[in-house]
């Protein structure tokens, strides 16, 4: 009773500030069952989706992580494969070099023997060719030597040198053949 | 037609006719050449002479041709016949001589199987060959 009595003399206090504990009364119920539906059904969802979206966060983390892990990785991979072919470049290039002098060693001793040996036909064949000057101009005095003995003894030869001569001849020749 | 004679009977009877005088040239080689239209052999009448011309050699009569560039005189004639009378052991020789100047100078002697080429001219192209070098 004692609490009535102070409870009407609350309400004559909020009456007396002006405020209607009925609505309040109501406004509190009302935000009680606000305060359930939300708990029930609004924030198990709303949080639902903020862990969802904070393990999508997490693992958008650990992936950016491992992506850097692997291309630190990648970038001693691709330094090792650079290493690697920049060695084997240079070897190459070494036995390119190397494969080249011998080349122009072998394709010089070629030309030289081909000089060599054009030098020698050609000395062969200028000997050659004067050989067979010599013979003509040889073979040509013959003709001439022939040619002038020739006419030489057609004018000096008369019928009685020619008599003596053939006399001469039947005498000497021991041999008719 | 007449049978077929071997070339060594025709030159035999020739050369006996013409040695022994049975019957003058004029009719033997009148004969001769009969028998070869007759019996289409004219085309062998070089190799009869030939052969007659052995025959003759066999028979001691040597048909010698001279060739030289001027005329023989008499004495060069007679050294020549005998040169040919001792080389063929001849009895006789008949000597045919023909004048060619391109034989230059010297003597040529043709007998039955032999041959002696003496002139300036054989000298000269032997010259001309001989030591040709090649």
């Amino acid at each position: 009773m004692q609490n009535v009595t102070q409870f009407a003399a609350d309400n004559n206090i909020f009456s007396s500030l002006g405020i209607d504990w009925k609505a309040l009364v109501l406004q509190i119920i009302a935000f009680l069952i606000l305060v359930f539906i939300l708990g029930k059904w609004v924030y198990p969802w709303l949080m639902k989706s903020v862990d969802e979206r904070q393990a999508g966060i997490e693992a958008a983390a650990k992936a950016t992580a491992e992506a850097e892990k692997a291309a630190e990785a990648n970038k001693e991979a691709v330094a090792a494969l650079l290493a690697e072919a920049r060695k084997e470049a240079n070897e190459i290039i070494g036995t390119a070099k190397l494969e080249s002098a011998n080349m122009i060693s072998s394709s010089e001793q070629k030309a030289q023997k081909a000089a060599e040996r054009i030098a020698k036909d050609a000395h062969e064949q200028l000997e050659k060719d004067v050989e067979n000057a010599r013979k003509m101009l040889y073979n040509d005095t013959l003709e001439l030597v022939g040619l002038a003995t020739e006419k030489i003894i057609e004018k000096k030869l008369d019928k009685k040198t020619d008599s003596e001569l053939i006399t001469a001849v039947v005498k000497t020749t021991g041999v008719v053949k | 037609m007449p049978g077929r004679l071997s070339r060594r009977s025709i030159a035999r009877y020739i050369a006996n006719g013409l040695i022994e005088g049975t019957h003058s040239k004029k009719i033997l080689l009148k004969q001769l050449a009969g028998y070869l239209v007759e019996t289409r052999r004219t085309k062998e009448l070089e190799l009869i002479v030939r052969d007659i011309e052995f025959a003759l050699v066999e028979k001691g009569m040597v048909q010698a041709s001279v060739i030289s560039a001027f005329d023989l005189t008499a004495e060069t004639k007679k050294a020549l016949v005998a040169f040919v009378k001792t080389k063929m052991s001849a009895a006789q020789v008949n000597v045919s001589h023909i004048i060619h100047p391109n034989v230059i100078g010297g003597v040529k002697i043709t007998v039955p199987g032999r041959e002696l080429d003496q002139t300036i001219a054989r000298r000269l192209t032997v010259l001309k060959t001989r030591f040709k070098k090649a």
